[in-house]
């Protein structure tokens, strides 16, 4: 996984509240058994024109972007941290929603609210592929995505190691506070595999299924 | 300090604590063909094995063709069940495959099998893993990155505990409501984000009188309100149903014995040690319809469509945006609109009890001409038993198909499609923009409900239908 450190770029707002899992990429997409290739199929239908969406077997083959779309604006473009609201990833448990967002190039979403912002499997899924899932107090946000929205856009740095987010708009510089729970920091930080940590704790594994009840392991049938 | 039942399974899980990560062991591990290829690269890129092969079970649901399980035509689909073939066979796995007489989908075959039970941790690369909930198992999705993580450890890293959401119902189900009614009527009341972060238990008089399967379709949407799970404890409907079922996997003899001396204990000592309570009155719920593209957006069969501005958890735009894709106008009342397609089926509603429920609508009458229904067993035991019961025969009588075992119509992930505007009457658990097929509308309803949509060509108040008989 790719160390994350600090990172600065452009952001995109999605304005729409309890955005799923099926929105950010469809059920059809995930017949595929790679995990790469899901960019172009992040917000599938609705990212390009109608009829446009990308083919089940190959995402690069598509139609045109539909220029309304929000995240088509040209102050958007080539953005790497998206701006949501509440609820986001809600709905099915599918890590390529998580892969489409992070594939089509973004390292950070950013919503309001803490503990309101993502849905827990998303907010889970997202720490793992190195995509920062951060939640800031409504007004900071609110801050962050209205410059977004402006016609020229905006641009943020996130330093995960000072816990740090600056806003740079066209009125000037802001600094927020940022929180991520200690140990997902110091994976992001350090771009650690999680099962080879885990299995420094095999001994603890271990003990615990030797007391577990003999009723747990299914009988063989 | 009285504990909650979530906490009594939680503490006797974990492995390891920090002060915020917590590593918790998981008892049963189920897998399907959609979320687990890619975890299947991880371990043999980084040459691990399945550490507990024989707490792994794996089946395929999603992408399986109901008319003709064997007939995968779609070369992606086929792609994907086959490749989990070989990575059951590569890595020492069960697999439940079709034509097997145990495949289905991978939360009704759980339970039937006697492999969910009280106490346990369950996890699966699937969102409605919270359906196990219903034996008091703690049980919740998981993304493919934690397939791999527990196919290799048999553990997960939780971060913060989850708080405690009591979730009381009061009263008795009048005739011709279902448990899918409470459920609809529960998101419809805290929202679809309303239990994100919390553990769900469900309790209370109604929730006691309700059947295993009635209980499963309970736990089953608590995702759909942003629950990590839903819980139910168990008690004697519960031991009942694993005792004395057809169930290979479940404990036998004195183990059996020992469990339920264990199941007893697992309980809410009080309601008190709840962080969150809420208080629903079963008598007071209607049949429920979904109308827009999430389940909160529901409405009583007797209602109507509602304004935009008038949409609980919703902002007016988003309103408008769901009444523009349902293809619906305010004020229009419920019992108006016609369906196009009526699927019975999915793992919300697609065991015993709901095709009986099913039946007991259609027997003696037909679906309407203009309405295709599809009725999908959710595994081929549920399949066979309803052959044994001549239920298969109620359907075909009525003009409904009588399909094979699989997610089918609930995520187009197989044939079973709507097309652009068509509009279903659903028993499955999302009504999501294009869940159903791109531009398919869906409206999420009970069995009852949907059999009654089936016959009447439109929505309509099962109450009476079932009360006149036939």
């Amino acid at each position: 996984m790719e160390p994350f450190k600090t990172h600065r770029g452009k952001v995109a707002v999605l304005d729409w509240t309890d955005v799923n899992t099926d929105l950010i990429i469809p059920a059809r997409y995930l017949k595929r058994v790679e995990r790469v290739g899901y960019g172009p199929l992040l917000f599938a239908d609705k990212r390009y024109v109608p009829g446009g969406a990308p083919e089940a077997d190959d995402p690069d083959k598509h139609g045109p972007e539909a220029p309304d779309f929000p995240l088509n604006r040209p102050a958007a473009k080539g953005a790497t941290v998206l701006v949501v609201r509440k609820n986001f990833g809600c709905g099915s448990s599918r890590e390529h929603a998580v892969w489409a967002v992070a594939q089509a190039g973004f390292r950070a979403v950013i919503a309001p609210v803490k503990g309101e912002g993502f849905a827990d499997i998303f907010e889970g899924n997202a720490y793992g592929n190195g995509l920062l899932p951060l939640e800031l107090p409504e007004g900071e946000w609110e801050a962050i995505a209205e410059a977004g929205r402006s016609e020229q856009g905006a641009e943020v740095t996130i330093d995960l190691e000072a816990l740090k987010l600056t806003l740079h708009s066209s009125s000037g510089e802001k600094t927020f506070a940022i929180e991520v729970p200690e140990a997902q920091r110091h994976r992001l930080l350090n771009g650690l595999d999680a099962i080879a940590e885990t299995l420094l704790d095999e001994p603890a594994i271990s003990a615990h299924e030797a007391k577990a009840p003999a009723w747990i392991t299914p009988q063989p049938a | 300090m009285p504990e909650t039942l979530f906490q009594k399974v939680w503490n006797r899980h974990v492995v390891k604590a920090t002060d915020e990560a917590t590593l918790l062991y998981i008892d049963l591990h189920l897998i399907h063909e959609v979320t687990s290829p890619q975890a299947f690269d991880g371990l043999r890129l980084a040459r691990r094995k399945v550490r507990r092969p024989d707490l792994t079970i794996a089946t395929v649901d999603h992408n399986v063709p109901t008319e003709n399980q064997l007939d995968i035509r779609e070369p992606m689909s086929r792609r994907q069940v086959e490749t989990l073939r070989d990575n059951c066979k590569e890595f020492g796995l069960t697999l439940f495959d079709v034509h097997g007489g145990r495949q289905g989908i991978v939360h009704v075959i759980g339970p039937e099998l006697g492999l969910t039970l009280p106490g346990t941790t369950i996890v699966c690369g699937d969102s409605h893993t919270s359906t196990h909930g219903a034996f008091g198992a703690l049980a919740f999705g998981i993304g493919t990155s934690e397939v791999e993580h527990v196919l290799a450890t048999q553990t997960l890293w939780q971060g913060r505990r989850p708080t405690s959401f009591g979730i009381e119902v009061r009263g008795k189900l009048a005739p011709g409501l279902e448990p899918k009614d409470i459920i609809l009527a529960i998101i419809r009341q805290i929202g679809t984000g309303g239990a994100t972060g919390t553990v769900v238990e469900y309790y209370g008089p109604a929730i006691e009188a309700l059947s295993m399967e009635g209980r499963l379709t309970i736990c089953n949407m608590s995702i759909e309100a942003g629950a990590r799970a839903g819980l139910i404890a168990p008690d004697d409907t519960t031991i009942q149903y694993i005792a004395t079922g057809n169930r290979p996997f479940a404990p036998q003899g004195a183990a059996l014995e020992m469990a339920i001396a264990d199941w007893r204990t697992l309980k809410t000592d009080d309601p008190s040690a709840f962080d969150r309570h809420v208080v629903l009155e079963a008598d007071k719920i209607a049949p429920q319809v979904t109308w827009g593209t999430n389940p909160a957006m529901t409405v009583d069969v007797t209602g109507r469509v509602p304004e935009p501005d008038k949409v609980p958890f919703a902002s007016s735009e988003d309103a408008r945006r769901a009444l523009d894709y349902m293809g619906l106008t305010p004020g229009t009342p419920i019992t108006e609109i016609p369906v196009d397609v009526v699927f019975i089926g999915s793992c919300t509603n697609g065991r015993i009890e709901d095709l009986r429920t099913a039946a007991k609508v259609l027997r003696g009458r037909k679906v309407a001409e203009s309405v295709r229904a599809l009725i999908v067993p959710g595994s081929e035991q549920v399949r066979h038993q309803a052959e044994a019961e001549g239920l298969d025969a109620v359907f075909r009588e009525a003009g409904a198909e009588w399909r094979e075992s699989g997610c089918s119509m609930c995520l187009a992930m197989n044939p079973d499609k709507l097309t652009p505007k068509q509009r279903s009457a659903s028993t499955s658990n999302r009504n999501f923009e294009g869940r159903q097929g791109p531009g398919g509308r869906t409206h999420l309803v009970s069995p009852a409900m949907a059999a009654a949509a089936a016959v009447a060509g439109h929505f309509v108040d099962v109450r009476p239908m079932l009360a006149q008989g036939n």
